[in-house]
C-alpha cells in the first residue's frame, strides 16, 4: 500500500473514532447503538470463560465429594445468600416504622426478588467505576436495580446495556455516581459520590454544620428514587473545608472490591413505594 | 494466503484475549490493570504486520475494550489505533527485533498508549489522575515482557519450520 493511502487510512480511522467520542459528549444516560451491539456479541465470551471454570470447578469437586450433597448444599447456599439480602432489607424497613400499620404497609410493598449474581468484567484501567454481571433480562435484571454484597452492602446500580445474559454495574465509586445518604446519628442528608480512587465522599453538607463526624456510618436515605434507605454505605474517615462553602467529607465505601464473587441484585419494587 | 494467515491468527489472538481478560477481572479486579491483553496483540501485530494492520488491529482491540468499560466509546479505540499505526511504522523504519531493543521499544510504546489513553479520559471525563494505587504503571512493563516473550518465541517457531 502507498504511503499516501495509509495515512488515509489512518485519518479515516482517527475520523471514525473522533466521531464516535463526540456524539457521545457530554455523555448522555444511553450507550450508543455500536456499544451495545459489541457489548451483546462479545459479552458472552465472558459469560462462557466463567460458565466453564465454574463448570471445571464443580467437577473437581464432584469426584472428591459425594455429589449429591454437594449440590444440596450450593442449592442451599445460594438459599441462605438470597434470604439473608431479603432478611436485612425487612430488618431495615421494619425499623423504620413503629406503628404495627405502617410496618403491614410497607411489608406489602416488600415483595423482594434477588438475584444471585457473578462478576465477570472489570472495566479496565478504571476498575472502580463498573463490573460486568452474568445475569441479564432474561434473568430478570433490569435498570437501575440495586447491587449489594454479601453482606448487603451497598456495591452499586444496573445500568445499560442491559443484555439478554450480562448487565453492567455503576460502582458507587464511579465519579460519575450519585446516591442519596444520611448519616446514622445524626441524620443529616447529603449526596454520596464516588472518587474513582476507591473512595467516597459525600456533597452538599454545609461548613456550619457540626453533626458529622468521623467514624460515624453512611446509609442510603431512600431520596433518590434508586436506593431503598437504610443499605450501609461506608463510613466516614475524614472531614475537611476549604474555600466552598461545603465540606469535605471523604467516606470509606464498605465493600470489599475483591470480594465480589458472588453479588445480590434487589428489585426495585422494595423501594418504590407510594 | 499470508494475508489470510495473519488474519485467521489476528482472530485467534482476539479470542485468546477476550479469554484472558475475562479470566484475569474473574480471578482478581486489579489484575486487569496490570496486564491488557489487548494492547499485546496491537504491539505483536503492528510488529509483524507494521503501521495499516497495527492500525486496523488496534481499533478492533481499542473497541473491544471499551465494550467492557463504562465510559465513552471510542477512547480506547483511538488510542490503541494511533499506537498500531506508531508502533508499526517505527517497528518498519528501525530494527527492533533483538530482544533487548524489541522490549524497551515495546515498553516505550505501551507508556505513551497509556499516558494517552489517561489524558484522554482526564479530559473527557474532567477526572484526576487516577492510577489504581499505582497498579496502572505496572502495564507497560508487563506488555512489554509478554509482547518480547511472545514475539521471540513465534519468531524462533518461524525459524524452525523454515
Amino acid at each position: 500500500m502507498k504511503e499516501k493511502h495509509k495515512i488515509v487510512l489512518l485519518f479515516s480511522l482517527v475520523f471514525f473514532h473522533l466521531v464516535l467520542i463526540s456524539i457521545q459528549v457530554p455523555r448522555g444516560e444511553r450507550p450508543t447503538i455500536l456499544e451495545k451491539a459489541v457489548f451483546a456479541v462479545f459479552t458472552p465470551i465472558g459469560h462462557g470463560v466463567v460458565s466453564i471454570s465454574q463448570k471445571i470447578n464443580s467437577l473437581w469437586h464432584r469426584y472428591f465429594y459425594l455429589r449429591h450433597v454437594q449440590a444440596q448444599n450450593q442449592r442451599l447456599r445460594e438459599e441462605l445468600f438470597s434470604l439473608r439480602q431479603e432478611n436485612l432489607l425487612l430488618q431495615r424497613a421494619l425499623a423504620e416504622f413503629r406503628a404495627a400499620e405502617e410496618v403491614q404497609r410497607s411489608l406489602a410493598h416488600l415483595s423482594l426478588s434477588v438475584i444471585v449474581a457473578s462478576v465477570i468484567g472489570v472495566d479496565s484501567g478504571q476498575v472502580y467505576k463498573s463490573v460486568i454481571l452474568n445475569r441479564g433480562r432474561l434473568d430478570g435484571m433490569k435498570e437501575d436495580m440495586v447491587v449489594l454484597d454479601r453482606q448487603g452492602r451497598l456495591i452499586g446500580r444496573v445500568v445499560e446495556p442491559v443484555t439478554q445474559r450480562q448487565s453492567r454495574v455503576q460502582l458507587i465509586t464511579d465519579e460519575d455516581c450519585g446516591v442519596g445518604v444520611l448519616t446514622e446519628r445524626h441524620r443529616v442528608v447529603g449526596v454520596l459520590e464516588g472518587d474513582s480512587k476507591g473512595k467516597c465522599r459525600i456533597k452538599y453538607i454545609l461548613k456550619t454544620n457540626r453533626d458529622v463526624q468521623v467514624g460515624e456510618e453512611v446509609l442510603t436515605s431512600g431520596y433518590d428514587g434508586i436506593y431503598p434507605s437504610g443499605i450501609p454505605v461506608g463510613r466516614i474517615v475524614a472531614i475537611s473545608e476549604d474555600t466552598s462553602i461545603f465540606k469535605k467529607i471523604e467516606v470509606e465505601p464498605y465493600f470489599d472490591f475483591s470480594d465480589l464473587d458472588r453479588v445480590a441484585v434487589v428489585a426495585p419494587t422494595v423501594h418504590r413505594q407510594e | 494466503m499470508l494475508k489470510r494467515s495473519y488474519v485467521s491468527q489476528l482472530i485467534i489472538g482476539l479470542l485468546l484475549a477476550l479469554l484472558i481478560f475475562s479470566l484475569l477481572g474473574k480471578i482478581s479486579p486489579f489484575l486487569v490493570m496490570i496486564l491488557n491483553p489487548f494492547t499485546w496483540i496491537v504491539l505483536y501485530f503492528s510488529l509483524v504486520r507494521h503501521e495499516v494492520f497495527g492500525a486496523v488491529t488496534g481499533t478492533i482491540c481499542g473497541l473491544l475494550q471499551d465494550t467492557f468499560s463504562l465510559g465513552v466509546f471510542g477512547v480506547a479505540g483511538l488510542t490503541k489505533t494511533l499506537l498500531g499505526f506508531g508502533a508499526g511504522l517505527v517497528s518498519r523504519k528501525i530494527n527492533v527485533l533483538p530482544p533487548g531493543r524489541n522490549f524497551v521499544f515495546v515498553l516505550v510504546m505501551a507508556a505513551i498508549e497509556l499516558v494517552l489513553w489517561k489524558a484522554m479520559v482526564m479530559f473527557l471525563f474532567g477526572e484526576g489522575l487516577g492510577i489504581g494505587g499505582g497498579w496502572l504503571l505496572l502495564q507497560p512493563l508487563t506488555t512489554a515482557l509478554v509482547v518480547t516473550i511472545s514475539f521471540q518465541a513465534m519468531g524462533r517457531k518461524e525459524e524452525e519450520v523454515a
